[in-house]
């Protein structure tokens, strides 16, 4: 208590102009610290650009340089090369073609078996809809590992190519979220809606259908987006599931795998590049939709 | 409810009605769980199931052999460990302590040498001195026993400078200013990488020579000769490992406490600055009390996903050093031991609940 009541004193008593320079000088302070946090965070993003953006016998100088530089004179010097030889790698194309693949019909599947899901229960009576609830909430919190040889094993026995297993498999972390959000934004519908519309002798599916499900389209839209990031970015099932079948493997395993077409040592420009071009839209889907995602990222956590 | 306000005559007709809607009602919302049931039955439960059965076998893939039942073996064998001391050795000659002529510190006797071979042998997993005197851990998979102390201590310092570097940046951008929404947007790009592309981004930085972001940075501040190998060194690899997930995961902290901050009614802090409370009193007796369920809430999310972190080790590291799940990854994928990769599973699964039983007691306590 003592040093507030001195605080206090020490503002009272400070001379006018002695307040503003202290405002500016926190008010400087302030913006450095913004500075500080959006480089530390962009930063190695920066990074990959750049490299992306250089020649090999540019990534082999010492010390690396911040901005592409000509290891003869100096100057500055881009190529895109690295860019041009990634459009070339077709196991890189091909990987964006089965992420697409997986991603879409991933969201596909969580939104709709996901929706039916939460709306009864959301707006359902039945018998058994606490357990149900705490069946699906426990499995967001599920490792994954935890399964790994056991979903393995049933894609082997089922004799299940790679694809659909990791659309499948993706069921595991999409569709207990999806339900979870979404259950929550159809309790937060008004009942009288779906009462009113069942005196008007609707069927509870017609409303879900009619009704609900138009309302909830923005809670589908977030956890549509979460879904497919989350389906996009997976790597431990897509690993383990294209072992035997390289030709399916998705865009963060290829990543992860790749090597180069003709040299030999680990390509790092060409790694940055294809990193580049994934990340690209992603960060542009981020952008248009961040408050949707930051609605839905804290949608279950902040209510408490 | 409703039908209690209706006139009587039509309440009847009305209950009657709606005792055959509950019932549409319930069969409706079966039918709608069904898929979700099913599917997660399928790829959940049944796995789960089969995992825990098959760490009691020797079942490998890919061979006709049929498998056997072997009881706990798998655990024991992974989870086998004994402690000895070492003891210095003796020079023959004098009967006095070697030491090493150059450093001056005591030689010790070979672990191989201490460690018990029959009827299983015991590798060293690590050394620790105590007292003066110097023992051994051997572990009959030291890699098993030394992946579960990496990933918690990883799963340890990751959490605990997520949630203070968090804490700071969340603090920060709570203040209204030009460009907020920038700074939102911008805190989602490590979250939105892939976490396979973030790792080869760090990869490349933390490269071994001046062509890496951090040697040639070390270098200028005058830490080490430019040259050090942060992904082969066994010292520099965990260190390396908790640098890459703090940058990506710190982000979706700062944004849980930031929602969490701004549930805060802004009355509190008015009142306070009234009463002539130090921006330090307020932090300690409004933000951090308000923000705690949040904070634990946060907390649950990143402790359980950072105990099964995979992707980050198992590129950049490979084989170097494993945590939990890239130990099971290898040995089901590497070595074709599906019993054993189970029962490693099955480890990891007990002690993710036990965590989260722990953090599932902690958050009632702070709701009541």
């Amino acid at each position: 208590m003592t040093d507030v009541a001195l605080d206090v004193d020490r503002v009272i008593a400070m001379p006018r102009r002695g307040r503003d320079s202290k405002t500016t000088l926190k008010r400087i302070g302030f913006w450095l610290l913004i500075v500080v946090i959006a480089v530390y965070l962009l930063f190695p993003f920066y990074w990959a650009v750049v490299s992306s953006l250089k020649a090999e016998s540019q990534l082999q100088m010492t010390p690396a340089t911040f901005i592409p530089r000509s290891p003869v004179d100096n100057s500055i010097a881009i190529t895109f090369q690295n860019y041009q030889a990634v459009f070339q790698n077709e196991k890189f194309l091909r990987g964006l073609i089965n992420s697409v693949i997986v991603a879409v019909t991933v969201t596909a599947f969580a939104l709709v078996i996901g929706s039916f899901a939460a709306f009864a229960l959301g707006k359902l009576r039945f018998r058994g809809k606490t357990p149900s609830l705490y069946v699906i909430l426990s499995m967001t919190m599920f490792p994954q590992v935890a399964v790994l040889t056991g979903l393995y094993a049933v894609i082997r026995a089922l004799n299940m190519p790679a694809i659909p297993s990791m659309i499948l498999s993706y069921m595991l972390f999409t569709l207990p979220f999806t339900v979870w959000v979404l259950t929550a934004f159809f309790q937060a519908l008004p009942d009288d809606l779906m009462q009113s519309a069942e005196v008007d002798g609707a069927t509870p599916f017609q409303v879900f259908r009619m009704i609900l499900l138009p309302l909830t389209l923005p809670a589908l839209v977030t956890t549509g987006l979460l879904a497919f990031i989350a389906a996009w970015n997976e790597y431990l099932f897509a690993l383990t599931f294209t072992t035997i079948e390289p030709n399916a493997r998705t865009v963060p395993v290829a990543i992860a795998l790749f090597t180069g077409e003709i040299s030999r040592q680990e390509p790092f420009g060409e790694i940055m590049a294809a990193a580049v071009l994934v990340t690209i839209p992603l960060v542009v889907l981020v952008l248009i939709f961040q408050k949707k995602i930051i609605g839905g990222l804290t949608a279950g956590a902040v209510k408490g | 409810m409703a039908v209690a306000t209706e006139p009587d005559a039509e309440a009847r007709t009305k209950k009657v009605r709606g005792g055959n809607l509950l019932k549409q009602e319930q069969r409706l919302a079966y039918w709608l769980l069904l898929p979700t049931l099913l599917i997660l039955l399928l790829i959940a439960f049944y796995p789960l199931g089969s995992v825990f059965y098959a760490s009691f076998t020797d079942r490998a893939f890919a061979s006709a052999r049929e498998p056997q039942f072997v009881g706990l073996q798998n655990y024991s064998e992974l989870l086998s460990m004994k402690i000895r001391e070492l003891p210095a050795q003796i020079d023959p000659a004098t009967g006095e302590e070697l030491t090493d002529p150059e450093t001056g510190e005591t030689i010790y006797a070979r672990p191989l040498d201490i460690l018990p071979r029959e009827p299983r042998r015991y590798k060293e997993a690590f050394q620790l001195g105590l007292f003066g005197n110097r023992y051994v851990v051997g572990a009959t998979d030291p890699d098993f026993v030394l992946s579960i102390w990496d990933t918690l201590l990883f799963t340890f310092s990751t959490i605990a400078l997520e949630t203070l570097i968090g804490l700071g940046i969340a603090l920060t951008l709570n203040s209204k200013f030009r460009g907020r929404g920038t700074m939102r947007a911008v805190m989602l790009v490590p979250w939105a990488i892939p976490t396979a592309v973030s790792s080869r981004m760090w990869e490349w930085m933390f490269g071994s020579t001046r062509t890496g972001f951090f040697n040639v940075v070390f270098q200028r501040l005058g830490l080490g000769d430019g040259q050090i190998p942060f992904l082969a060194q066994e010292s520099w690899q965990l260190p390396a490992m908790i640098a890459i997930d703090v940058w990506k995961t710190t982000p979706f902290m700062a944004l849980l406490l930031l929602a969490g901050l701004g549930l805060i009614p802004g009355e509190l802090y008015e009142a306070a600055n009234v009463d002539g409370a130090s921006k330090w009193k307020q932090f300690t007796s409004i933000t951090l009390p308000l923000l705690k369920p949040t904070l634990a809430v946060a907390l649950v999310f990143r402790t359980l996903d950072a105990l099964r972190v995979f992707d980050l080790f198992q590129i950049v590291l490979a084989q170097k050093k494993y945590s939990m799940a890239s130990f099971a990854y290898y040995q089901l994928i590497d070595s074709q031991k599906m019993g054993y990769s189970s029962a490693a599973s099955v480890v990891i699964f007990v002690i993710i609940t036990i965590f989260a039983v722990i953090y599932i007691r902690l958050l009632r306590v702070t709701d009541d």
